[in-house]
């Protein structure tokens, strides 16, 4: 009787969060749903306010039909520039933060390109590359690239003097300090700063498909807009949300796995 | 400043900005680049100056920073607000967190085709893509950082007989304020690079679509001393309110 009554008293702060939860989000659901209909009948600007219903159905729509395809597509550009750009990014900064003079010589650039959004860079890319993968593969290497070096420059520099004075007495020479010490170090910074880049890496995939719309969730985005659907640029918009989501969850997930120390339930996502 | 000082903080800096221009000149001509792929340093510097001259540029500026002040101060009062209401008042917040993390993740740039839907290429979509970028930072990190402030703090004004209004207003907000100052920064580098993009899709003056227009006449020269500017502007207004939060802290 009394476990039963401990287990209760761990349910009850989760059930009524769940129910709390639950509550807020039908209250937001219902506001969108009367507004819709409240605009429906001439609400100024705002009046192609569509019901969630109908988004619902116009997002299984799509989810049956060119979803895949396009999603694959706008994938494909996050993953390739988030891999090149995450890579780059490691070796750059283990060279600029090991390397002290060319790091006096190149880390100030490396700070006066990094207030220049990736998004600023769009234009540019678009004369360099035109319409097609190459530059928005690009655009995202930049974003992650612009956001892992600090981490990987950070990381590179952590070592304690301490533990590198013991490794020097233990014998060990500079490619095996190198190896157990500075190696490992930088690949968990740069492991966190390629989460925190996710977000920043998939803003840039939405504005490079927006303006140089080919192919992938942001050319349908920008199709359905020029056609005045609503609905399905809400479904659209709801696309790109969810997959934000479930990269930032999947990211967290494997970090937590292979770090569970520098596991801060603090941070998270954008 | 001594000799090893001045070494890694002035010459060795100069001579990295030496050798990126120089790879640059280098680069046009060893491949012989046309001006419209890459234009040599020395064009984007003179295209610089003279776009300073011109009114149209100036109008651009203030069109995209006024646009950007705007939404930012309406989603910066409203996300602290709302901030603080999830960071008190635990009911709120359990019933707030899906709604908020489900919109906090449709990123800003992912709402500029609605905005130009609803509002046109107007000065109002644009505020309300501001408002929207800045407002989810804010809400965020307020709502932590109220939820974190020293137990102790509130103990203290529950002592000193404060209600709970006082004690939000006077000791948690106050005791959150310098996460709430780099979140506002943060907030201004992501508010101002939405302001951008929504002009590269849709408006009718502003620096996204200055670049966007040299872009699509091949001006690249205008292009990346529009992207200087950018990013310029992007920093000053950062240090800005990086100053205004100092200044307001002080007594750190």
């Amino acid at each position: 009787m009394r476990a039963l009554g401990s287990l209760h008293a761990r349910l009850a702060p989760r059930a009524h969060a769940w129910i709390l939860g639950c509550a807020g989000v039908a209250i937001g659901l219902a506001v969108w749903t009367l507004m819709a209909h409240v605009l429906a009948t001439g609400g100024g600007v705002i009046n192609r306010l569509p019901t969630p219903a109908r988004v619902l159905a116009e997002l299984t729509r799509y989810a049956s039909g060119d979803l895949w395809r396009d999603l694959l597509f706008s994938l494909r550009v996050f993953a390739l520039g988030w891999a090149i750009g995450a890579a780059s990014a490691t070796i750059v900064g283990l060279v600029l933060g090991r390397v002290r003079w060319l790091g006096s010589v190149f880390i100030p650039i490396v700070e006066a390109i990094r207030p220049v959004s990736s998004i600023a860079w769009v234009p540019l890319s678009i004369v360099w590359f035109g319409f097609g993968l190459g530059g928005k593969v690009f655009l995202v290497a930049l974003a992650v690239f612009l956001v892992v070096i600090v981490y990987a420059i950070d990381g590179s520099r952590r070592v304690s003097p301490a533990l590198e004075r013991t490794a020097t007495m233990l014998g060990m020479n500079g490619w095996q300090r190198f190896r157990s010490l500075v190696l490992p170090g930088t690949l968990t910074e740069v492991l966190i700063g390629s989460r925190v880049a996710l977000m920043a890496g998939w803003g840039t995939v939405i504005v490079a498909e927006l303006v140089a719309a080919d192919s992938g969730l942001g050319a349908h985005l920008i199709s359905v807009e020029q056609s005045y659907d609503v609905p399905a640029v809400m479904a659209a918009m709801a696309c790109f949300g969810i997959t934000g989501f479930l990269m930032n969850a999947l990211f967290v997930r494997v970090e937590r796995r292979i770090m569970p120390w520098r596991h801060d339930s603090n941070e998270a996502g954008s | 400043m001594s000799w090893q000082a001045l070494r890694h903080r002035v010459l060795l800096p100069l001579a990295g900005v030496l050798i990126v221009l120089a790879a640059w000149q280098a680069t046009l001509l060893a491949y012989d680049l046309p001006v419209v792929v890459l234009p040599p340093p020395w064009l984007v510097a003179v295209t610089l100056v003279k776009l300073l001259g011109t009114a149209a540029f100036w109008r651009d500026v203030a069109v995209s920073v006024y646009e950007f002040a705007v939404g930012y101060v309406l989603g910066g009062v409203l996300g602290v607000a709302i901030g603080m209401l999830i960071g008190e008042w635990r009911g709120f917040r359990l019933a707030a967190t899906p709604v908020v993390e489900s919109l906090r993740f449709v990123v800003p740039f992912a709402w500029i085709p609605l905005t130009i839907l609803w509002f046109g290429t107007s000065f109002t979509g644009k505020v309300v893509l501001v408002a929207y970028a800045v407002f989810f930072v804010m809400v965020v990190s307020t709502s932590r950082a109220i939820a974190t402030v020293d137990p102790t703090l509130s103990r203290v004004g529950v002592a000193l007989g404060m209600n709970r209004w006082r004690l939000a207003w006077a000791v948690h907000l106050r005791a959150a304020a310098p996460t709430l100052a780099s979140a506002a920064r943060a907030a201004a580098a992501i508010g101002w690079i939405a302001v951008v993009a929504a002009e590269y899709i849709g408006a009718s003056a502003g620096l996204g679509l200055m670049i966007t227009n040299a872009a699509s006449s091949l001006a690249t020269a205008v292009v990346i001393a529009g992207m200087v500017v950018i990013g310029l502007v992007g920093a000053g207004v950062s240090a800005l309110i990086g100053w205004l939060a100092r200044a307001r802290l002080d007594y750190r």
